[in-house]
């Protein structure tokens, strides 16, 4: 039973990390229709920002958060303007894009960090076990699927109780009506870009006291995050909730019953079978068509 | 025989003449640069095959890597049961005590040569009928093709025993062809590989001008109408599927016969996506397109990482991004661009719409929506 119980944390462990890193990718494409194959490279931007300020500057993980969100925030904002606003209207062709935009981050970072593994340390604070009965949780663990939560509700309030969320579920619905309404339907793209890269950037940050800190560790998370965002269905953010929670729970229960590996490969096989018959995903939002 | 297809002919005549005739005399018939030119090829192959399937009928395989590296593995099983007595090395290391009955079949050449196109075609088929079937179209079909590529590479990885793993199939024996014992480094294995891609050309652009290959089109333009036409779009998707996975699975064949091993990793995203940027450099309109996209693309790697060893990566990247951006139809657009308007300045103000229409520009290709 001890098993189970350790499991359905570990399970939710994942689901947490999948989670921030899915929330900024639903939430680009939802809005643009832009599937983003360099949100790993940015989630990875996040956790060398964060690597950077521990070392040079001297901030903890959870300190440093704000500033790799506005930094990360500010490279997806460049990066929407000089490239992605062209491509609106090929939705197809972003996905080769910004799969070269990573490679292009990717070789950046490799070429001036290097390519070695980088460590950063954990939050002191966070470092000990909350222990209930035979359930060991990691206080760090805790705390990421804590904030998690805390940026899906942050996500959610912007979306739903914010003007500017007003005006991007306008340009979502119908994006000539919302120009003659006086919204420039460009801008909200750029910010809503841009804070998708921020997300992006502070799943980095959380990440790198449980990941190794390498210039490749994007390619792996993108295609996961991805998988999230499809299966919860487009754009909804209790979609990428419900499906990170979902296939981060099965991978972790599956691993434990067969290994880590064909406990993967199982839930991929669940994911193309779920796709194959509601390719819509989970929470289907009747947006852009 | 309309215009295109006879542009397309001409095409194809030059493209064969420069691989078989050009190529081995610029480079001195050398052995070490010819095999070099000859993995160039046989990546040529898979680039075209997702042409077919991607430019052709508008399904974007992300996973044209796992029916690329089934190709190299079936080559490199058999060349690798050629190379040792009784069981392989790293069945022993993996405590297997009997040969799988899997590798069994593979100590025969003729059914390794047709399985390294069925095996391919068959599981590619199995995903055609299993998306198509339910009309998943567009991002869906890059997202499943996606998955699969990445549980198989796991799958493989996994199976140690069976598949070596990691590290992939090494110490492999030459190829005994009847008759012919095949030199990876020698003049006469380039043709081969040369014959074989012109070959796969030759069936590209014929299946491209085919009825067929119209009718790929028009599912491509609007899947319903074609529907409402009473054509059966999931059949024609699917045996497109097929033909593109047989022939990936070729080049997977040549690829393992080049490197002289098969390894997990021509399973791998980056591999996979490294064949959409080809084929998206070249053109993914036409096969002939691609297949050049893949040699330049791996040509100009070749010589950047020399020149750059750091940065040719990076050079890479941009190269992409901008093709992306500004010749979303890739080289092939370009030229058909740069024709159109030379045959529009000859014309002069001689305008003839039936003949405008025949000329391949004007075919409005490149709708995404």
């Amino acid at each position: 039973m001890d098993v189970v119980f350790n499991q359905l944390f570990a399970g939710l462990s994942m689901a947490s990390i999948l989670l921030i890193i899915a929330l900024g990718l639903a939430i680009i494409y939802g809005t643009m229709g832009v599937i983003n194959l360099a949100h790993g490279e940015f989630v990875m931007l996040g956790a060398y920002a964060t690597w950077a300020l521990q070392n040079f500057v001297g901030l903890g993980v959870v300190t440093a958060l704000p500033l790799v969100f506005v930094a990360v925030a500010a490279v997806g904002w460049i990066i929407e303007k000089l490239m992605v606003q062209r491509l609106y209207h090929r939705p197809l062709d972003t996905i080769l894009a910004t799969w070269g935009i990573g490679i292009i981050l990717q070789q950046a970072v490799r070429l001036s960090v290097g390519a070695e593994s980088r460590f950063v340390k954990g939050p002191e604070l966070l470092s000990g076990n909350t222990e209930i009965g035979a359930l060991v949780m990691s206080n760090y663990r805790l705390f990421v699927i804590a904030f998690s939560i805390f940026v899906l509700v942050g996500s959610w309030m912007l979306m739903t109780r914010t003007e500017f969320g007003t005006k991007l579920r306008a340009v979502i619905q119908n994006r000539g009506i919302s120009e003659c309404y006086g919204i420039e339907s460009k801008r909200i793209y750029s910010i809503t870009f841009a804070y998708g890269a921020g997300l992006a950037g502070i799943a980095g940050a959380l990440i790198t006291p449980l990941f190794s800190t390498i210039p490749t560790m994007g390619t792996g998370l993108v295609v996961d995050a991805f998988l999230v965002v499809i299966v919860g269905g487009l754009g909804s953010l209790i979609g990428a909730a419900s499906a990170s929670v979902l296939i981060g729970e099965a991978t972790a229960l599956l691993s434990a019953v067969m290994n880590d590996t064909l406990g993967r490969i199982a839930v991929l096989a669940g994911i193309i079978i779920l796709i194959r018959f509601r390719p819509r995903g989970l929470f289907p939002s009747d947006t852009r068509n | 025989m309309n215009s295109r297809f006879f542009y397309d002919l001409i095409a194809l005549a030059l493209f064969s003449a420069v691989i078989i005739l050009g190529v081995p005399a610029l480079m001195g018939y050398d052995g070490f640069e010819l095999n070099t030119f000859a993995r160039y090829l046989s990546l040529a192959i898979v680039s075209m095959a997702l042409a077919l399937s991607w430019g052709t009928a508008g399904l974007l395989n992300l996973g044209q890597a796992a029916t690329f590296g089934m190709g190299s593995y079936v080559m490199a099983m058999h060349l690798k049961l050629r190379a040792s007595d009784g069981l392989p090395d790293f069945m022993g290391w993996n405590n297997v005590e009997k040969l799988p009955a899997v590798w069994v079949p593979f100590e025969s050449l003729s059914f390794t040569l047709l399985a390294g196109l069925l095996v391919p075609a068959a599981v590619g088929g199995l995903i055609a009928i299993f998306m198509f079937r339910a009309r998943i179209a567009g991002v869906f079909v890059a997202v499943i093709t996606l998955a699969f590529l990445v549980a198989f590479q796991l799958l493989v990885i996994e199976q140690q025993g069976l598949t070596g793993g990691q590290n992939g199939l090494t110490g492999l024996a030459p190829l005994t062809l009847p008759g012919w014992t095949v030199d990876t480094y020698s003049v006469s294995f380039y043709y081969l590989v040369a014959g074989c891609l012109t070959v796969a050309l030759a069936l590209g652009v014929y299946l491209s001008h085919s009825k067929f290959g119209l009718i790929l089109r028009a599912i491509r333009e609007d899947a319903d109408r074609t529907r409402f036409f009473g054509y059966n779009v999931a059949t024609y998707q699917t045996v497109i599927f097929c033909i593109s996975a047989a022939l990936a699975g070729w080049a997977g064949m040549l690829y393992a016969l080049v490197l002289e091993f098969a390894s997990p990793t021509y399973m791998g995203v980056s591999f996979s996506l490294a064949i959409v940027i080809w084929c998206a450099v070249g053109g993914r309109e036409s096969v002939l397109a691609a297949a050049a996209g893949a040699i330049i693309v791996n040509v100009l790697e070749g010589r950047l990482s020399d020149v750059f060893v750091e940065g040719w990566h990076m050079l890479l990247g941009i190269v992409f991004v901008l093709v992306v951006m500004f010749m979303p139809r890739g080289i092939y657009g370009v030229i058909v661009d740069v024709v159109r308007r030379l045959n529009e300045a000859r014309r002069g103000g001689r305008e003839n719409a039936a003949e405008e229409a025949l000329l391949p520009a004007t075919i409005q290709t490149n709708r995404e929506r």
